[in-house]
């Protein structure tokens, strides 16, 4: 028999602390590889319209897509893009020499991941001639970028079955090295988690598959990001509206315990600007935020540089003299809506008054927005919020910066300041909207000819949600009143 | 009674044969899993060009990482045009000799020359599309061509393009000289076009298999082991086989396009490529006669010498280069090009990119008088026109570029040469080739202008807008300074006698026609000849053929090949006669 004391540990014991070793490394490895939090790096907050266009809002964790999967989509799947160019054939505004479109944020957290900002749908692109360099204002309406056509393409690929970690991984060896425990975690892990995210999207966003309604098309959308919008159930209504132009928001402000302040959004669904770029946010979340005091600093910081910056000026020669003459005609026939203190600017108009498409104020659900304003408030958030009310019609707007928030009426369905002084019948039944060429003559985009066709999407007034009648003010003045008022329009 | 009891095995003793039995065994199938495992990590592993101390030599035969995606077995790459001599022929124009394809078939017996006789009959098959053999110090040729390097790469020897397949030429002085290759000048005789295309069609053909490959080897000469007959080269071939498809597949958009002939390329339809951008949609040139006007870039390879110069134009910043000036940092273009061997960004051999790099700075061409004598009373006559007419955009002379307008893109309005070429560069390309190289880490190179501490101020760089700061952080390789112009760039024009034809898509044979209006050059020339015209300046363009080889009929009426541009006044094409002869002479100079 063997009694002699052992020494040592006992086997068991030394195969615990092994394990618990291991189990730690591997925890940490995990840990570093999947989640831990770089800082974006300094470039993206060396100014304020870099910084919009390129900062994070923390729409990473929850909504991001990884990197390397961000950048072998359009080569894996190029045939789910509307043509080719990779995600520039998306229309998105993308400057030369970076890494990512406008409104498409990188940051680590374990491996880089790519998610979106407000400046995805609100970065205007134009050029002033077709061998100009194109000229990127961030705040303005993303008339260019074609959203649905976005959605739908990543969800597209997830459903792919050729969307595994086979192909995916052979893609991106093909790009970059990823070392062994990076390409493990990829094929385990990250390849499989992002194909399940991405299908969920379609239940998170079953408008963008409608097939009953036409597309969305460029610069557009059926208003899905507000996180209202996504909490409502699909139902028969369908209001395609133009991204609107963020800048100069401090034109809202409105005075405490004013009786009739202004409003936001189109139809004047919220109080103030910080509620519409939270609840902007929450959308580009998803959810709720995990760090929502961080969320709460960088909406802060959004907020007020929209309320801060002016729209762009118009690039091209104003004829100061005929613009004087518009002054008065403005005063005259546009004043009583538009003027800042017209009592009427900012606020909702009764949609008999305007007329036009009653689409995207269909739209409206007082009982979702209640119910929204609820779920924000449990998660911590305190803002204004949605209005509590039954909306009556489209708000008037401001007119700040309007050369450059071409196409016109709240679903884009007049090309032109020149066509929208016509009345509807003789406005463009058909035109294509989200080419960034000008149009000095018309002040609006170049919406006819071959390149316009080739580059944008068709907008038919016929469609539904499309029709451009309304808004027939101004269709009376002679051509010379019309000229000065549009000379003078480009003043704003 | 007592019951007779079977012996008993003693379980302590048998067990312990048993088990020690078994411990043997174990212990020699792991000893030959290890043998076997080591053997394979010695074969497999290893990735190892064949590399050259002498830069020349390093720039002919060194690798820039092409192999390792798209290598060729170096025995298939001598098999190939004996296996698909169909293929050759049809790809090879007329370059080929008719009676090629009943040679290939005609085996020798085993006699001692035989192999060495196959090995000559493949290297004549790749002569036809334009490689070009040097021979050794025993005045033997070659094994490989210039332009072919070779590397040890998961244990097999492969083969690929390196920089000197486009940018080496030849040169003979009459029909009967030798021809000498001249290095950084561009490579005018190698048709590109074809080169693909007979891969693409041998790597799909029914011979391309180990039934025919094998045996063909075996008659080249090679020694496969038996682990190579059996298992390595087998598997190769399926991959080649594999590879080669889906290379047709991305690169296919160049059946539709009209041949590019000798000397030329469509780089950047090679790069819409790489992003795999679909080009099923565009018209086919051969049967629909229609070219899409935004995909058909072919342009002449271009010369490399001197980047050194062509890193500061007049303002400050460096030369807009690239024909349509969409780069203006060398680093870029060189990682561009490249990529143009076959080269995946995780793949490329950045030391010996570097090697190259450096010594490209000061490389200077070679002189015109090495060949021809140059009349230097009429050279100087000259000076003074080249001074009036074309120093301004072309830079003082051969190896100073000083001038206002070197490096800069002329807009096509002014210049008015063909489109093609400008306009399939888009903006849509300018803007994804900004997520090239992204991730790659920078190693270190003395030739490299831009990284950290780098000569460009912050203003005068060139680049994206967030690029010189985007630079400090990443420190990547990836692409920051596409972009999309709206002209042609002017370039230096340091060894311009050899870098005909001219203009970027090579539609004018000579400087003596590129002084002429378009309405007098040559509709119609023959490209591929290296026999040297001293009285044009330029290559022999008028024969249709020599030694029963056929050269490249060029046609300017078709897409993409116009000639038409840089003609008028300022562009000296009402010159007299003797202006002309003297500005030309001059041009000899350079």
């Amino acid at each position: 028999m063997n009694d002699t004391p052992r020494s040592g540990p006992k086997p068991s014991q030394l195969l615990l602390s092994i394990l618990s070793l291991l189990a730690g490394l591997l925890g940490y490895i995990v840990w570093e590889r999947g989640f831990r939090e770089h800082p974006q790096p300094d470039w993206v907050r060396r100014d304020d319209p870099t910084r919009f266009m390129y900062g994070s809002i923390g729409a990473e964790k929850d909504a991001g897509i990884p990197y390397w999967i961000f950048y072998v989509l359009p080569r894996m799947f190029a045939e789910k893009l509307p043509g080719p160019g990779g995600y520039a054939a998306i229309g998105l505004p993308w400057e030369e020499g970076q890494e990512l479109p406008i409104g498409f944020t990188k940051k680590t957290l374990g491996f880089p991941r790519v998610a979106n900002n407000c400046a995805l749908c609100h970065t205007a692109r134009y050029r002033t001639a077709p061998d100009a360099k194109p000229v990127f204002a961030p705040l303005g309406p993303g008339h260019t970028t074609n959203i649905q056509a976005f959605l739908r393409f990543v969800i597209d690929c997830a459903k792919d079955p050729r969307f595994n970690s086979d192909n995916i991984l052979q893609e991106i060896e093909n790009v970059t090295h990823l070392d062994w425990v990076d390409t493990l975690m990829y094929r385990f892990f990250i390849i499989p988690a992002t194909k399940q995210r991405l299908l969920e999207r379609e239940s998170q966003y079953p408008s963008i598959y409608r097939t009953d309604v036409a597309d969305w098309g460029r610069g557009r959308d059926d208003i899905i990001k507000l996180f209202k919008y996504s909490l409502n159930p699909i139902d028969d209504t369908f209001g395609p509206a133009d991204f609107p132009a963020i800048w100069n928001l401090k034109k809202y402000d409105s005075t405490p315990g004013e009786r009739d302040p202004q409003r936001m959004n189109l139809a004047g669904d919220t109080w103030d600007a910080y509620s519409v770029v939270m609840d902007s946010a929450l959308g580009l979340l998803g959810g709720a935020p995990h760090d929502s005091e961080e969320l709460i600093e960088e909406v802060q910081w959004i907020t007020d540089y929209t309320k801060r910056t002016p729209p762009p000026a118009y690039p091209f020669p104003i004829d100061t003299a005929k613009a004087a003459d518009g002054q008065a005609v403005f005063d005259a026939q546009c004043a009583f809506c538009h003027a800042d203190n017209s009592g009427r600017v900012g606020r909702p108009l009764p949609l008999v008054e305007i007329g036009t498409s009653r689409g995207r104020l269909d739209r409206w659900i007082r009982n979702a927005a209640v119910r929204a304003n609820r779920a924000v408030a449990a998660m911590g958030i305190e803002r204004r919020g949605l209005v509590e009310e039954d909306l009556i019609g489209y708000k008037v707007p401001h007119l700040d910066g309007i050369w450059l928030r071409a196409p016109y009426l709240h679903n884009g369905s007049v090309p032109t300041l020149r066509d929208l002084l016509d009345p509807a019948s003789k406005r463009p039944r058909v035109f294509y909207r989200g080419y960034d060429g000008y149009d000095p003559e018309g002040i609006g985009f170049i919406a006819q000819g071959s390149e316009a066709e080739r580059i944008g999407t068709r907008h038919d007034v016929s469609k539904r949600g499309n029709a451009n009648q309304g808004h027939e003010f101004g269709t009376h003045l002679s051509g010379e009143e019309k000229s000065s008022l549009i000379e003078y329009l480009k003043t704003f | 009674m007592e019951e007779e009891q079977p012996p008993k095995k003693v379980p302590g003793v048998a067990g312990a044969k048993l088990r020690k039995a078994w411990a043997i065994l174990s212990a020699v199938i792991a000893l030959m899993v290890l043998l076997a495992a080591g053997y394979a990590a010695y074969r497999l592993l290893p990735n190892r060009a064949v590399s050259y101390v002498d830069i020349e030599e390093h720039f002919k035969y060194g690798s820039t990482g092409g192999e390792v995606n798209l290598g060729i077995p170096y025995w298939i790459w001598q098999a190939a045009p004996l296996v698909c001599a169909e293929s050759l022929t049809e790809v090879a124009d007329g370059r080929l000799a008719p009676d090629y394809l009943t040679r290939a078939a005609a085996y020798l017996s085993d006699a001692a020359g035989a192999a060495e006789a196959r090995r000559q009959l493949s290297r004549e098959g790749y002569k036809a599309l334009g490689l070009v053999y040097e021979h050794d110090s025993s005045g033997q040729e070659r094994d490989l061509p210039a332009g072919i390097s070779k590397r040890r790469y998961l244990g097999v020897d492969r083969v690929f393009l390196n920089c000197a397949a486009c940018h080496a030429g030849t040169v003979r002085k009459t029909p009967d000289d030798p021809a000498v290759l001249v290095l950084g000048m561009p490579a005018h005789r190698f048709n590109f076009y074809a080169f693909e295309h007979f891969f693409f069609q041998c790597a799909g053909h029914k011979r391309f298999s180990k039934r025919d490959l094998i045996p063909e080897i075996q008659a080249l000469g090679g020694d496969l082991s038996w682990i190579d007959r059996y298992g390595v080269y087998p598997a190769a071939i399926s991959r080649m086989r594999e590879r080669g498809q889906w290379l047709a597949s991305r690169l296919g958009f160049s059946y539709r396009q009209p041949q590019w002939g000798p000397g030329r390329g469509d780089s950047f339809s090679h790069a819409k490529d790489l992003l795999n951008m679909p080009w099923e949609h565009l018209p086919d040139w051969r049967t629909q006669g229609k070219v899409d006007p935004r995909s058909l870039g072919t342009a002449d390879f271009p010369s490399i010498w001197l980047q050194g110069p062509r890193r500061k134009r007049s303002d400050g910043r460096e030369m807009e280069l690239h024909w349509d000036g969409n780069n203006d940092r060398g680093k870029e273009r060189h990682l561009s090009a490249v990529i143009s061997t076959g080269v995946l960004p995780p793949s490329i051999d950045h030391q010996a990119l570097c090697r190259i790099e450096s010594w490209l700075l000061d490389f200077t061409p070679r002189n015109y008088d090495d060949f021809f004598p140059i009349d230097n009373a009429l050279a100087y006559r000259g000076a003074p026109l080249y001074r009036r007419y074309c120093a301004d955009c072309h830079g003082l002379n051969g190896h100073d570029f000083t001038g206002r307008r070197v490096g800069f893109v002329t807009p096509i309005d002014e210049i008015g040469t063909d489109r093609f070429r400008l306009d399939n560069f888009t903006e849509d390309l300018a803007v994804n080739l900004a997520t090239v190289f992204a991730g790659q880490a920078r190693q270190p190179c003395s030739a490299d202008f831009g990284a950290s501490g780098s000569q460009t101020t912050a203003g005068a760089g060139g680049g994206g807008r967030l690029a010189a700061v985007q630079a400090e952080e990443e420190n990547t390789y990836r692409w920051t300074h596409f972009h999309k112009t709206h002209g042609y760039a002017n370039l230096p024009l340091d060894g311009i006698w050899l870098r005909a034809p001219y203009l970027h898509n090579g539609s004018v044979p000579s400087l003596r026609d590129l002084l002429e209006p378009n309405n007098n050059r040559p509709a119609v020339f023959y490209r591929g000849n290296d026999v040297y015209d001293p009285q044009n300046v330029g290559f022999r363009s008028d024969l249709p053929e020599a030694d029963g080889k056929k050269f490249f009929t060029f046609d300017t009426r078709i897409p993409g090949n116009g000639n038409q541009g840089h003609e008028g006044p300022e562009y000296g094409t009402e010159l007299s006669a003797d202006k002309k002869d003297a500005l030309l002479e001059y041009l000899k100079t350079f």
